[in-house]
């Protein structure tokens, strides 16, 4: 049995753009889920991001580039650090409503990965709500944005699919594998 | 004591008789595993996706087992629902996937079935909106009594997993 079995994650990336063909002036929050056998060694867990706009060509981009730095450190793989990014704009009459919610796994193998987060928002339950959230600007949305990394209570909420983010990260890990841990094989895929 | 980490996301969906999908998930398990850490069943969001693409789910897994021996390695038993514009969920697919077995990370599609009905019971959905089901789900990850079912193929459901062992090594394990 190894004795100590703590070891440290090092993750460096961006979130890089976004695709919302329905949508304009975008921002977005991002945060770093842990479990609670996880420790923030450095870094910043929460941040926000500026407000773009879309590309007048055809691509439609939008260009966020918002730095994720954070060193984790912990004794078991149980509750692995997730990204939760939930994006705002700013509708017809200048209010902020959500576009999206969105979390992904950040890889446990080392190495660069760009990933695609798909992202979704809260459907209204009837077409009044969906009218009257229209007029006043209150779209439903999740309380916590950390709702999406966990499992319970997801059955009850109904969500339209729209969009994608997409990040980029480096992983890097210290000391997992005099831990006892084998995190990767010649059998597994490419993340 | 040797561990397992079985660590991902239940990605989503697609090609089922409806686009708005969500899937209720279960881990089985021998009686060699014990389950440490993490939920080892739900049900996933309800998504209804705005290009009837792929259904997208998210949904996370995290489990970690402490095993006693490598017999019973986990199961995941899926159980897929479609929901119609007024609300009604119907089954639409069943289906079951092993988990890996070596280190790192897994893309897994997950083929699934339906339970095919006579004609009559085809039109009885059409209008009422529900199909046979099976009145014992351990069918859906086992092979035995599977013969007296007749059924016909549904969608896909995705899945990434990441798989940490621990301490294999110690106890002779290749994988």
């Amino acid at each position: 049995m190894a004795d100590n079995s703590l070891f440290l994650v090092m993750i460096n990336g961006q979130v890089e753009s976004a695709n919302f063909p329905l949508y304009d002036d975008l921002y977005c929050r991002v945060s770093v889920v842990y479990g609670a056998d996880w420790l923030l060694v450095s870094g910043l867990e929460e941040g926000t991001s500026q407000i773009t706009k879309k590309t007048k060509d055809e691509k439609q981009k939008f260009v966020w580039n918002f730095p994720i730095e954070v060193t984790l450190k912990s004794t078991n793989p149980y509750g692995w650090p997730r990204l939760v990014i939930a994006v705002y704009g700013l509708d017809a009459f200048g209010r902020d409503v959500v576009r999206g919610y969105g979390s992904i796994l950040f890889p446990l193998i080392p190495g660069s990965h760009k990933i695609q987060m798909p992202m979704f928002v809260p459907e209204s339950t009837s077409l009044l709500q969906k009218f009257t959230s229209w007029l006043l600007g209150t779209r439903p949305e999740f309380v916590d944005p950390k709702f999406v990394t966990q499992s319970d209570g997801r059955e009850v909420t109904r969500v339209r699919s729209q969009g994608s983010v997409s990040v980029t990260c480096n992983i890097m890990t210290k000391d997992i594998s005099s831990a006892g841990y084998v995190v990767d094989s010649i059998h597994s895929h490419k993340p | 004591m040797a561990e397992v980490h079985i660590i991902g996301n239940l990605d989503g969906g697609e090609g089922f008789s409806s686009p708005n999908l969500s899937c209720k998930w279960c881990f089985e398990t021998g009686g060699a595993w014990r389950l440490l850490e993490g939920v080892k069943d739900g049900q996933t969001q309800v998504d209804h996706p705005i290009d009837e693409g792929i259904a997208h789910w998210s949904h996370p897994i995290d489990l970690h087992y402490a095993i006693k021996g490598i017999q019973g390695w986990p199961k995941l038993s899926l159980q897929v629902y479609s929901e119609d514009m007024y609300g009604r969920t119907q089954l639409v697919g069943y289906g079951f996937v092993h988990l890996p077995t070596s280190p790192g990370f897994h893309k897994i599609e997950c083929p699934t079935w339906q339970l095919a009905g006579s004609a009559m019971d085809q039109v009885q959905s059409y209008f009422v909106g529900s199909g046979p089901q099976l009145i014992n789900d351990d069918v859906i990850a086992s092979g035995s009594d599977r013969y007296r079912l007749q059924t016909i193929a549904s969608g896909t459901v995705y899945l990434s997993l990441f798989l940490v062992t621990r301490n294999f090594n110690k106890f002779g394990i290749e994988s």
